[in-house]
């Protein structure tokens, strides 16, 4: 007999369909709760919506990943063209003026950082990479990635109660719910 | 919109406009059009009332304001034709507004007619004027290979027959595309039995207009603004124009789009995720717009090959130059930033506002490609150096925005009052109301 104390993810229910999971997710959001989350095998047009979440803040993080770009090109290219080495093409001079030769660099950096800041602050705020994640300890979970419609509720959400939310997700048509329990990994 | 739009919301008949309540600005618009007509033409072709600088002055006005109202009009063809060819489903109910200010192009011959005259293109184009001194048309050959070598080579594209054959296509090829285009749209919406069969066939169509497109945009630029100066070339010339008229047409789009819905139409299949759709269209066609027009500075800057650095010397010249900043930082610049934000473009206030600051940029624009080619060419050589600008010349660029926009306001009124606001009985008229981004 096992002593170990697993610690309890959260309650995960499966809904039949795309529509009966996005009328529920909207339920699940009027009922107040914030630790949770849908899982389908396809994306679910404007299940966002339903689920209330919120504009992510990456835009800004790029948009500030962006200038860094474009700064830090200017000023490699400005300082090595310009202050140190300028070098002279077809007799044109090296000056702040010829900007325009640096416009491509400029342009170059603008988008790789953006899109850097666009990859590691996804991954960031998606908390990835990560090696387990609690819920697959279930063993219905594998079918999210083939016909399952999953909703997982969170036992740190504040409005979470074991018997109040397994009764509430029945309410709402879930179906298999299921107690999980973070098994350690 | 809070509820998903169902065919129950789709009037069967369509939504068509009240033409009353358009009825006083079409008067306005057509009295304008007519009135200006009327005293243009004799200035622009027989120099009446005026003196020959003026009247050469004038013509340039002319073009301007000619082809400003145009790219907007090859605009509306280029998303209309793009709207079918790629298949969209997001974009059927404000197809009918691109249908109605593309179908404006074919009218706007009526403006073109003093472009036909050889009173008017001597103050226009050098190269005609230059085939014209020699009046036998055998000599012409031999003549200009002595003379003008570089226009010798080019006589096979540029000589008077050819381009007349050229400009008279240009309207009636695309004239013809985006007439059968709207027809097909328009046939839908009284078809007891709407199928998919237009749908297709406007895909199938489209799929070679857009070619078509391509070549009449690229060749009617060339051939009314870009021989300005026949001595320049700029392979990036037709598709600088074509960025800046997908831009400022899909302004228009969405201006017309708003305001049909402050009017009180088109409320059941147009939302704000249509206002967020269009206002992504423009923000990409600023960018591309800015890519292009510096693409085409830097090779030439770059290059620096005498024939091709003329066009931007001449706008790097004292006042031009401003001109030209103006264009980096208020066309390119400003709108990045301004439309960079998701939840102002769904905003139509803003919109509004933005709409009309971007063709105001255009406007700028156009000047900046036609205007500066006018003191040299019209004005006196004063100590060696051309005049660069004409005194008075600015209102002659004002009347003539106003007269040719008159009538681009006319066309589309009566386009829009001509059919249904939005294809009602295409298939995919729910799909598009319901859209979702």
């Amino acid at each position: 007999m096992s002593t170990t104390v697993k610690r309890v993810y959260g309650y995960l229910a499966e809904f039949e369909s795309a529509s009966s999971l996005y009328k529920a997710s909207e339920k699940v959001r009027d009922a107040g709760f914030r630790k949770w989350d849908c899982y389908t095998p396809y994306p679910v047009h404007g299940l966002d919506d339903a689920m209330g979440i919120k504009r992510s803040i990456l835009p800004y993080f790029v948009f500030f990943g962006g200038l860094t770009g474009l700064a830090t090109a200017f000023f490699l290219a400005y300082i090595t063209q310009v202050g140190i080495y300028p070098t002279v093409v077809q007799g044109k001079p090296a000056n702040i003026f010829t900007v325009p030769a640096f416009f491509p660099i400029m342009f170059e950096l603008t988008v790789l950082f953006s899109g850097f800041t666009t990859l590691f602050g996804l991954l960031g705020l998606c908390q990835l990479p990560r090696w387990n994640h609690p819920l697959f300890a279930s063993r219905q979970f594998h079918r999210s990635t083939d016909d399952g419609f999953f909703i997982a509720i969170e036992a740190r959400d504040p409005k979470f109660s074991a018997e109040g939310t397994k009764g509430f997700l029945d309410e709402i048509g879930g179906a298999n719910i299921e107690l999980v329990e973070d098994d350690g990994n | 919109m809070g509820h998903m739009v169902t065919s129950a919301d789709i009037p069967v008949d369509g939504e068509k406009i009240d033409g009353n309540k358009l009825q006083r600005i079409r008067t306005i618009c057509g009295g304008i059009m007519v009135g200006g007509i009327a005293i243009s033409f004799p200035i622009l072709i027989a120099g009446m009332f005026v003196s020959d600088k003026a009247q050469g002055s004038y013509a340039y006005s002319w073009l301007y304001a000619f082809f400003f109202f145009t790219t907007l009009s090859l605009g509306g063809c280029f998303w209309t034709l793009l709207h079918n060819v790629s298949n969209s489903g997001w974009g059927v109910s404000v197809r009918r507004v691109m249908e109605n200010v593309g179908f404006v192009f074919p009218f706007m011959i009526v403006f073109a007619i003093p472009f036909l005259f050889p009173q008017v293109q001597e103050f226009l184009y050098e190269w005609m004027a230059g085939h014209r001194s020699v009046p036998d048309n055998t000599a012409l050959e031999d003549h200009l290979h002595h003379t003008n070598h570089l226009l010798y080579l080019k006589r096979w594209f540029l000589n008077i027959p050819f381009w007349y054959v050229r400009f008279f296509g240009y309207f009636a090829i695309l004239g013809l595309v985006i007439y059968r285009l709207r027809k097909l749209s328009i046939d839908q919406d009284n078809d007891p039995n709407p199928g998919t069969k237009r749908l297709i066939r406007a895909r199938r169509d489209s799929s070679w207009g857009v070619p078509v497109f391509a070549l009449v945009l690229t060749f009617l630029s060339i051939d009314l603004v870009k021989t300005l100066d026949y001595k320049w070339f700029s392979t990036m010339w037709g598709v600088y124009i074509f960025a800046g008229s997908a831009l400022n047409s899909m302004a228009v789009i969405i201006l017309v789009t708003i305001a049909l819905r402050r009017m009180g139409y088109l409320k059941n299949v147009v939302g704000p995720e249509h206002d967020h759709l269009m206002g992504k269209l423009a923000f990409a066609f600023t960018v591309f717009w800015a890519y292009i027009s510096f693409d085409q500075y830097f090779l030439i800057w770059y290059a620096n090959i005498t024939e091709e650095t003329r066009y931007f010397i001449l706008r790097n010249t004292e006042g031009w130059n401003y001109v030209s900043l103006v264009l980096v930082f208020g066309h390119f610049v400003a709108p990045f930033l301004l439309l960079i934000r998701q939840d102002l473009k769904r905003r139509n206030g803003y919109m509004i506002i933005v709409a009309l600051y971007l063709l105001g940029m255009h406007m700028i624009d156009v000047y900046h490609m036609i205007i500066p080619e006018r003191g040299p060419s019209v004005g006196l050589v004063v100590d060696g150096k051309p005049e660069l600008w004409l005194n008075g010349s600015f209102f002659g660029d004002i009347i003539a925005f106003v007269i040719v926009g008159a009538g681009f306001v006319f066309f589309l009124l009566r386009n829009i009052a001509s059919a249904a606001l939005y294809p009602n009985r295409d298939p995919r008229i729910l799909e598009s109301a319901n859209v979702h981004n």
